[in-house]
């Protein structure tokens, strides 16, 4: 049991996440987008996916199955990325006409 | 001041952004170091941190059924263990075959045996001619990167209780008298099933098993004869006696670093020894409340069949490779049992979707060296259809590899044999109720393309062509090449 299995961990996980939808929210106004409920939760999908992707990695690596951590890592990677520019191309498009 | 004002604003909304980005990145990040250390963490490897019962948590209520999934297809038979069981016939074997090297020179049941399975007469003979000497000389040329282990082995067996010297009648009930007392113990009135099953699994958890079950035993599982060593005659029938109502099973893991290290660095000492002694304390435990109990441990001191107590004590469901896999340990434990008559509520066994899964896996068929375990359909072996492992075959490659003695491969290999991290738990809950199954081949692929195997021949002794290989590579401590100097 270290820091990273910890309470304290997902406390602290749950502060930068509300940091971070914090960043996300003022981005978007900045740039005149509109994020409906919808796009939030394919921001929040992508983000879990993303985390998945990154602790399928660091487990795989933990329980010393490098070759796991590469695969994995390629596979969920590029779905990962994939859906990351195709999102980002998607909750770009809608500006605020005013 | 209008104009500083602005400035002012849009700072702290790009600070906001820049926070919630750096935000984003720690975040994930961090997901990446959690991961790293849930592999990490040894107390992720079940039954090895706790003795209080914690780590048998699958939520079993929701997978109970109402009988146990063996399929009786017909009469019924008991195991004859002198011919049926490989520990059994092989010593025998040998025994008459050196004698006078003819199938006429063995005991009657051993020639209908070998009448019936004339391919398992070739494997014994095989294993007794040609595997033993071919082992011998490869342990003097191979064997010593396995000193460390052996030694791990030979520690974790070091503690055995005695052997049972007297017949069931005398040896399963309580003393007729002690030091203090000299009346015969008479059993304790006890005020419910319910509750001395309760009481039963907390103290079996206290002793230190990882799982604990309860049967009524059913006796189809029990042996036709008895075994050597068992305080009962070996040449005639076993009756079994009316005071084995129950069987408790108890259940310990082998410890997991040196288990994925199979088949030469694992070891089935440590859990049959914990196990053993697990049951012999139980044992002790029940006799002392007036009851009869009778230990039947690993490695070889039975009177009967573990595994489908298992299966009907809930703890598990029979796999392809023939072993019981449970959800918590997988296949990776070693079990014993008590049989007793002290009044108990039995459990209820559990189909948690490994039937279905094993039906599309076959990775431990595909990766044991011996082809023992079948990819094929079940087969009836003595009036219930089952996935039958051929033991004949199995055996001799217990004795074709260094190391330790055993195999252990198709545990090592099985999806199920994995941590009790996040990631495995996840995929345990997936398969387990996704009642169409559609999940599993999913995750047999997903399995198959991150934790592949060695070439299965790959495991056996260089005499036989293979590399001396093990599933993956041993932990540090079992590793001799880094403690002992060799001239």
């Amino acid at each position: 049991m270290g820091f990273f299995n910890s309470g304290l961990f997902w406390f602290i996980e749950g502060i930068l996440a509300c940091l971070a939808v914090r960043g996300i929210k003022i981005w978007a106004e900045d740039r005149g987008l509109i994020l409906r409920w919808w796009k939030w939760l394919y921001v929040f999908a992508w983000f879990t996916l993303a985390g998945f992707t990154l602790a399928f990695i660091g487990t795989s690596l933990g329980e010393n199955e490098p070759i796991a951590a590469l695969r994995g890592g390629i596979l969920f990677g590029i779905i990962t990325i994939i859906l990351g520019v195709g999102g980002w191309r998607w909750l770009t498009l809608s500006k605020r006409k005013d | 001041m209008e104009k500083d004002k602005t400035k002012t604003t849009f700072s702290r909304r790009s600070f906001l952004k820049a926070t919630g980005a750096t935000s984003a990145v720690l975040g994930l990040g961090g997901l990446g170091f959690f991961g790293y250390q849930a592999g990490q963490d040894p107390s992720s490897y079940t039954g090895w941190k706790t003795f209080e019962g914690g780590d048998q948590n699958f939520p079993r209520h929701r997978f109970v059924v109402d009988k146990p999934p063996h399929e009786k297809v017909g009469p019924t038979r008991r195991v004859d263990p002198r011919s049926e069981i490989v520990f059994s016939r092989l010593p025998t074997l040998l025994l008459h075959w050196q004698k006078n090297p003819t199938p006429e020179s063995l005991p009657q049941y051993l020639q209908d045996y070998y009448r019936e399975h004339p391919e398992d007469l070739e494997l014994d003979l095989y294993n007794v001619r040609e595997l033993r000497p071919k082992l011998m000389a490869d342990q003097q040329k191979y064997g010593r990167a396995f000193i460390l282990a052996e030694a791990w082995s030979e520690a974790m067996g070091a503690v055995t209780p005695p052997q049972i010297t007297e017949p069931p009648e005398t040896a399963d009930f309580p003393p007729r008298r002690s030091y203090f007392r000299e009346e015969v113990p008479r059993p304790y009135k006890l005020k419910s099933p319910e509750k001395t099953s309760r009481l039963i699994k907390k103290i079996t958890h206290e002793l230190g098993a990882t799982l604990v079950g309860i049967a009524r035993l059913n006796p189809d599982w029990v042996f036709q004869y008895p075994i050597p060593g068992r305080g009962l005659d070996p040449s005639r029938p076993l009756e079994i006696p009316s005071h084995w109502e129950y069987a408790i099973v108890v259940g310990t893991p082998m410890s997991w670093d040196p288990m994925y290290a199979n088949p030469n660095y694992g070891t089935s000492e440590d859990a049959y020894s914990i196990s053993r002694i697990i049951a012999y304390r139980l044992a002790a435990f029940i006799k002392k409340l007036g009851y009869a109990a009778r230990p039947h441990t690993p490695g070889y001191s039975y009177d009967l069949m573990v595994p489908p107590i298992m299966i009907d004590a809930g703890l598990g469901e029979q796999a392809r490779s023939s072993i019981v896999i449970t959800p918590e340990l997988g296949p990776n434990f070693r079990a014993a049992v008590v049989t007793t008559n002290i009044p108990l509520k039995p459990d209820k066994p559990i189909k948690f979707g490994v039937e279905s899964f094993c039906k599309t896996c076959k990775i431990c068929a595909e990766q044991c060296p011996s082809g023992a375990i079948t990819k094929g359909d079940k087969v009836v072996v003595r009036g219930y259809r089952k996935w039958q492992l051929h033991a004949a075959k199995c055996y001799n490659f217990w004795n074709s590899n260094l190391g330790n003695m055993g195999c252990r491969i198709c545990i090592s290999v099985c999806p199920y044999t994995r941590k009790a991290n996040w990631l495995h738990r996840a995929a345990l809950h997936l398969s387990s109720n996704d009642p169409t199954g559609l999940t599993h081949g999913a995750l047999t692929k997903l399995q198959k393309i991150f934790y592949p195997g060695p070439n299965p021949q790959d495991y056996y002794i260089p005499s036989l062509g293979g590399k001396n290989a093990s599933y993956r590579r041993p932990p540090w401590w079992l590793r001799t090449e880094d403690f002992i100097e060799f001239e």
